[in-house]
């Protein structure tokens, strides 16, 4: 018999919601209610009459800034040319992040001052071969889709560390890249060598290779060199991250909604920003959300409040339509150990099934001080896990298969079934580090823990050789760029070594 | 007598910025003496917070308004102890350095200075070296506290240490500093006299310095 079933197999993706509709719109009035009545205070003249000749109140100005408040409309005038859809590729195209509602990449975090020393398991300043080799590991992982340094380059000169940065990382990784800078004239290196990169100014508008880092303070202030860079790209094309990180109990209210309240009253100003600068400039607005440890003072990557708001944040800009920076894979662990693994898998799990977009962090440690590539290869397996549930159950008469068991019948078995035979590699999910032996077989391999077999398969990937992927000659072009800068900036430096 | 005392403790302990004060005008109207009330009443219950808090049985808010109770105590008695040319508690100059907003964790140290009897005073952030010596002449602090969230806006740190130096008022101040990118390490680099892990350490290494911890 014939019926109708038009959609009856879609929606296989099971759905994790935090917020319904309406609260997503109360929220989303209350933030207008903030950036109207409260306002943001700006630290940037430039800024500040971008906004004002946009229709903005500008009231208690000092010397160094103004409280800006935003009326109603300019959010709605804003929101209609802010894109829905963000591509960042990677510099041989062979990668492509296309940021929009529910589609998910992962990778790493940046700018961790320490690192845990992948043979000596101690945790240190980390260096530009440290952010190189990290870079190399993020190319390895198949479901690691973006990179951030997971470390500084803390053996360069400190003031100008961003370009060295960049280059450690274009070193190690042809994916694309979430940057971050000292200030414009940062950007402004790192986009002459991704100039280099990929050619010249036209290939870049093709496809930015990489998106920049950006991140006013909460509660409610942009600071000049926020601000000078979020106008430095809108005017140079460069998508950007605009995310503040509000505290629960510190720098937001404590009471989540609160929180969700006012980071999105941040990103909205951003994102009013950067419009009246040139409508259509990509931005891609989310925050690190969380609760600060009321006995530790420590910003919470772990706890299921980050998970939480993370995943509610997503709900709001899916309804805003407007891609998503989320966070997941990471630990308040000092080291990758048990704590690490279980507070990562959780962030990951919550952060696939909402659908957040560019989900990062993967790989930090010790709130954000520490990068970890254990943490990195096992999340890289915990993400695929996701993944497969992501793909859910389809419900068709093939996956049904009632013929199939008609044939198999009562007591029988599967094994041999020619439906088995061709089905089973692409239904059922396979390990990698995941052990699943039997007592006696795990037991003859070493009876390893699973952070034995992560380590050995870090050190492994550490240890593969691979094609360099900068030629020799765009390395010392790239390079020059970064000597450059340091020469301009030497007198800032300390005349003394600073770590390491 | 020392009924007053431990009840002025208490209120410390609960947080009771009410009654607190109105016990310590109670305890003065009783005759005691204003540098009694501090030691047996005011850091006796302060103390008693630490205790509490190290053990995780009082948590950052509950200390702080503890911390807060206790000052409006102590500045009933400001008057009295200056009068007396009691001991000096200590002056902290706080301020986060040239190049960084970030202040959350400077707040924090200075409120738990706060209650550990220290007179703060913050000038607030992005400040610039000049700005932290005319701080020195202006406020003639025992302590200089500079934080930082940034690894590029620490070399800020050194830079101001040095125009310490060069304006001569190195030797009058002792320097501490911390954030989340600084450690030991670093401070000990740049000549610095201190360093706090968290606002907690913060406190008490302000204590040590100034030689009541």
């Amino acid at each position: 018999m014939m019926v109708n079933r038009n959609n009856y197999d879609v929606n296989a993706t099971p759905l994790f919601q935090v917020l319904t509709e309406d609260q997503i719109e109360a929220i989303y009035y209350a933030a207008l209610s903030v950036l109207y009545e409260t306002g943001v205070r700006v630290y940037d003249k430039e800024g500040v009459d971008v906004a004002h000749a946009g229709g903005a109140i500008v009231e208690e100005t000092t010397e160094r800034s103004s409280l800006v408040k935003v009326p109603h409309y300019m959010v709605d005038k804003a929101r209609a040319t802010v894109p829905s859809k963000v591509v960042v590729i990677g510099p041989d195209r062979q990668y492509k992040m296309e940021l929009y509602k529910n589609q998910i990449y992962y990778g790493g975090g940046s700018d961790t001052p320490f690192t845990i020393d992948p043979y000596t398991g101690q945790r240190r300043r980390s260096t530009y071969n440290d952010v190189k080799n990290f870079a190399r590991i993020g190319q390895a992982l198949p479901n690691y889709d973006f990179h951030m340094s997971l470390g500084i380059t803390q053996d360069t000169a400190v003031g100008t560390y961003d370009r060295w940065q960049y280059l450690a990382m274009l070193e190690g990784i042809s994916k694309p890249i979430n940057i971050t800078a000292v200030d414009i004239e940062g950007v402004r290196d790192q986009l002459e060598m991704a100039y280099i990169r990929v050619g010249g100014k036209e290939e870049w508008k093709k496809g930015p290779i990489f998106s920049l880092y950006i991140e006013p303070v909460s509660p409610l202030s942009h600071s000049q060199e926020v601000i000078q860079k979020l106008l430095f790209c809108c005017d140079n094309d460069i998508p950007f991250v605009y995310t503040p990180c509000p505290l629960a109990g510190a720098t937001a209210p404590t009471t989540l909604a609160g929180l969700l309240v006012q980071a999105l009253a941040e990103s909205l100003f951003g994102i009013v920003l950067s419009q009246l600068r040139k409508p259509g400039s990509q931005l891609i607005i989310g925050g690190l959300m969380s609760n600060m440890d009321m006995l530790s003072t420590i910003y919470c990557y772990g706890s299921p409040e980050m998970a939480l708001l993370s995943a509610g944040y997503t709900d709001i800009t899916k309804w805003l339509r407007v891609p998503e920076y989320e966070t997941a894979g990471c630990s308040d662990a000092k080291i990758f150990d048990e704590q690490s693994a279980m507070e990562g898998a959780i962030n990951i799990a919550t952060a696939g099934l909402i659908g957040g977009n560019m989900i990062h962090d993967v790989g930090y440690l010790d709130s954000g001080l520490t990068s970890s590539m254990e943490q990195m290869v096992a999340s890289n397996e915990v993400i695929d896990m996701i993944k497969r549930i992501l793909r859910g159950i389809p419900v068709t008469p093939e996956t049904m298969a009632l013929d199939v068991m008609e044939q198999v019948g009562p007591g029988g078995h599967f094994m041999e079934h020619d439906h088995t035979y061709e089905r089973f590699k692409t239904e059922i999910w396979r390990p990698q580090l995941i052990d699943r032996q039997n007592w006696e077989n795990w037991n003859m391999a070493g009876a390893k823990r699973y952070g034995e077999r992560v380590h050995e398969r870090v050190i492994e990937i550490l240890e593969t050789e691979t094609e360099p992927l900068l030629e020799d000659a765009m390395f010392k072009e790239m390079r020059r760029i970064c000597e450059l800068a340091d020469a301009r900036h030497k007198s800032e430096e300390l005349d003394m070594k600073m770590f390491v | 007598m020392s009924q007053i005392l431990e009840q002025i403790a208490t209120g410390i302990i609960k947080g009771d910025l009410q009654g607190v004060p109105q016990l310590v005008q109670k305890a003065l109207d009783e005759g005691l003496d204003a540098q009694q009330i501090v030691q047996n009443g005011l850091i006796v219950g302060m103390g008693e917070v630490g205790k509490r808090f190290k053990v995780g049985e009082m948590f950052i808010p509950e200390v702080l308004l503890s911390a807060k109770t206790m000052h409006s105590g102590q500045e009933l008695l400001r008057p009295l102890l200056a009068e007396s040319g009691a001991a000096h508690y200590g002056k902290i100059l706080m301020g986060t350095v040239k190049g960084d907003l970030h202040d959350i964790g400077k707040n924090l140290v200075g409120m738990m200075c706060e209650g550990a009897g220290f007179d703060v005073i913050d000038l607030g952030f992005d400040l610039e070296p000049e700005v932290f010596i005319e701080g020195i002449k202006t406020h003639q602090p025992d302590i200089v506290g500079m934080s930082a969230l940034l690894t590029t806006t620490m070399r800020a740190m050194g830079h101001t240490i040095k125009a310490m130096e060069e304006a001569g008022l190195r030797d009058k101040v002792k320097v501490m500093v911390g954030g989340a990118p600084v450690d030991a390490d670093f401070a000990d680099r740049i000549g610095a006299d201190g360093y706090g892990h968290n606002a907690v350490s913060g406190a008490d290494t302000a204590k040590k310095l100034l030689g009541t911890g």
